[in-house]
């Protein structure tokens, strides 16, 4: 029931900002209809957990336990970014940046793009899945170019196409595993609640050729080196708020199309070839952003980097299998979210007060904005997993899980990359926070929006950093069922 | 007769990949839209589904009339140089086309258990679209032509669902159909745009983000 508020509100939402004339009364009502959307997802997530699963529609609609944590997750993040926008928007528009109009025109497509990613867990049709998928990538597109500057419109540019092309190849994955549903003698179907079931007869060589694709194609969106071209792009040109997203959820609805599809594959073949992909996937992804996060001058593309490292955990987390690692990766998915989201608002107020991207030219921004510039300097450390917050206990989880599997060379090289990511971002961002303002600074207040967003964030994450340790008994027994399909 | 059809989309789209010019480009897709509409009428009478009388009209109006439409708006509007900008010349890449189309046999004949031989070969042709749009994609400096690459690989998977799955379940084939045209219509948008602020459309020339 609740999944007609989440998939309700937000295309409410969108077709009344035709009527809305004042973005600034449109703001805090849009933000009241995520606070809604938040509720809706907690009840879903609490329904989910004690009934199993739930078909709604006519089976269009299919919700587990994996849809309904990331319609969960979703829904905390969009609620976030819809108090953050209203005094960013507000700001915005007072600067001149952008007029009225095109604040309508914000709500709009953030609703929409809210309601498209909405959909992606929720459907049960595995083609769906595909269309939601590109519908997240179209929409976005506007609110990647939303600025029209030469270096965001190229920005979209890049997005839409090499996200384009991954996801006609994951098309391609789907079509495979459909032909090799077909050819089960089965009756015609993509359902994910048909296709399950039967995994285990299905032809496993085209299982395996048909994964392949999707890992690439739904691995261009999630941002997977080496497949990540357009992410640090694209995050680093978007509007601010939005880039929390794009990096918070949007990625993770990557990562809950590749795992849907994973615990096809899993059924079907056991768990060696997934996790290598996986694995292997993640590495690389470690590898390289951690090498990027050390020469990186542009803020914001900084951040984007530090997102790929974390899709790179998420996916050797998945990649392990044991249940305290699936455990530890469910929970990354959430913790980076929140992180992520707050570290973006924070670079969104330092480049708006600073009027630049580049770190070497950003100094004294605790001087500048205190509050901004202690939430930022503790979200830097929630972010490269220091305790006591959260993301040090997702990271232990799956190093543990790590160490108690055997693969010591992975764990070791795990750790190797977080170290070096630590090392860059308190070098970066230890000269950017502190040190004396750039001359001819004018320094202005903080919105109370702005300010309520971090407040709300941060309480996540420092709240769950010291409630986990006790919580960890039914966290196991969420993966373990997860892992029986 | 199937095999006829079949043998035209192959030939229209190698008439795509020795295309120098927009317009040539454009005609070859529509082309090879057509065959895939007359493929599918013909599979529709065949089989007498009726879902699959709306699929081919759709793909009539669609890629046979509307989306060929807009790119010639688009080409008539911005005025640009209406050179494809080749990295590859045409004679190379019809070498590269005949090795694709070599490699998506193989490919195609390891993939497929049962041995016959329509079937094979419906699916190395559709791979070889999907390779072919690829290449389209990366070989050539147009915005447009990356538009039209795109739209070719996904013409490949259609073929691909139509032939090995008997077609994707009828309102997902709708959706993606509805899907590739909203997609058309902003890469067209974002076409305009990169024209007015660039004055040019080449792609190979937007490198301002960096590392």
């Amino acid at each position: 029931m609740e999944i007609f508020f989440i998939l309700g509100i937000p295309v409410l939402l969108a077709i009344s900002t035709f009527f809305m004339r004042k973005q600034r009364v449109f703001g805090i009502i849009n933000c009241i209809g995520y606070l809604a959307v938040l509720f809706a997802g907690v009840s879903l997530f609490k329904g989910i957990i004690s009934t199993g699963s739930a078909k709604a529609f006519l089976g269009f609609l299919y919700l587990d336990f994996l849809s309904a944590f990331f319609i969960f997750v979703i829904s905390v993040v969009a609620f976030a970014v819809a108090l953050y926008s209203i005094g960013y928007i507000r700001r915005d528009v007072g600067q001149g940046v952008i007029s009225e109009k095109k604040a309508g025109v914000y709500y709009l497509l953030f609703n929409l793009f809210c309601f498209s990613m909405f959909m992606v867990p929720a459907v049960n049709n595995l083609g769906m899945l595909w269309v939601a998928i590109e519908m997240t990538t179209l929409i976005s597109a506007f609110l990647v170019g939303f600025y029209n500057s030469k270096e965001s419109v190229e920005a979209a540019w890049k997005y839409i196409i090499i996200c384009s092309v991954g996801i006609i190849f994951a098309l391609l994955g789907t079509i495979l595993f459909s032909y090799a549903f077909s050819i089960s003698g089965l009756s015609k179907s993509l359902n994910w609640s048909d296709i399950v079931p039967v995994a285990h007869i299905l032809d496993k060589d085209i299982l395996k050729v048909a994964f392949i694709f999707i890992l690439v194609g739904y691995g261009t969106k999630a941002g997977l080196a080496p497949m990540h071209t357009w992410l640090p792009d694209a995050h680093s040109q978007a509007v601010a708020p939005i880039s929390a997203l794009l990096s918070g959820v949007l990625l993770k609805t990557a990562v809950y199309a590749i795992l849907r599809f994973g615990m096809i594959i899993i059924k079907s073949m056991g768990f060696a070839y997934f996790a290598h992909l996986m694995i292997l996937f993640g590495i690389i992804s470690l590898a390289i952003s951690s090498g990027f996060i050390l020469v990186q001058k542009d803020l914001k593309r900084l951040l984007a980097y530090s997102s790929i490292e974390h899709i790179g955990i998420i996916s050797i987390g998945f990649g392990l299998g044991a249940p305290l690692a699936i455990a530890g990766a469910l929970l990354h998915v959430f913790n980076h979210a929140v992180t992520k989201s707050l570290m973006f608002f924070g670079a969104g107020n330092i480049v708006s007060v600073y009027k630049k991207h580049n770190m070497n030219a950003i100094r004294g921004v605790v001087k500048a904005m205190p509050f901004t510039g202690i939430m930022v300097l503790l979200g830097m450390f929630a972010l490269t997993g220091f305790p006591p917050f959260s993301i040090f206990i997702s990271e232990i989880m799956i190093l543990t899980a790590a160490f108690t599997n055997g693969s010591y060379v992975m764990a070791a090289l795990l750790l190797f990359f977080l170290s070096v990511i630590f090392g860059a971002f308190v070098y970066h961002f230890g000269k950017m926070l502190f040190g004396n303002l750039p001359k001819g600074m004018v320094v202005s207040g903080e919105p109370l929006s702005g300010k309520l967003a971090f407040l709300f964030l941060f309480s996540l994450i420092c709240g769950l950093g010291i409630a986990l340790p006790f919580i960890k008994k039914d966290l196991l027994w969420i993966a373990q069922r997860l892992l029986q399909g | 007769m199937q095999g006829i059809i079949l043998f035209t989309v192959l030939a229209s789209t190698y008439l795509m990949v020795i295309a120098k010019r927009m317009p040539a480009l454009i005609r070859g897709f529509r082309y090879q839209s057509f065959c895939l509409f007359a493929f599918t009428l013909f599979a529709a009478s065949g089989h007498d589904q009726p879902d699959l009388y709306i699929i081919a009209g759709l793909l009539f109006v669609l890629k046979v009339s509307l989306i060929p439409y807009l790119l010639y708006r688009i080409i008539k509007r911005i005025k640009v140089n209406e050179d494809l900008g080749l990295f590859i010349n045409p004679q190379l890449s019809l070498l590269w086309a005949l090795v694709f189309t070599y490699l998506s046999w193989i490919f195609s004949t390891h993939l497929i258990i049962s041995n016959k031989i329509t079937l094979t070969s419906m699916l190395a042709i559709a791979f070889f679209i999907v390779l072919a749009g690829l290449f389209l994609m990366i070989s050539r400096m147009s915005a447009l032509a990356q538009i039209i690459g795109l739209l070719v690989m996904e013409n490949g998977l259609f073929l691909l669902a139509s032939t090995v799955s008997g077609g994707m379940p009828f309102f997902v084939e709708i959706a993606i159909f509805f899907d590739v045209f909203v997609s058309v219509v902003i890469m067209g948008f974002f076409v305009y745009r990169i024209n007015k602020l660039f004055t040019h459309i080449d792609v190979n020339k937007l490198s301002r983000l960096k590392g």
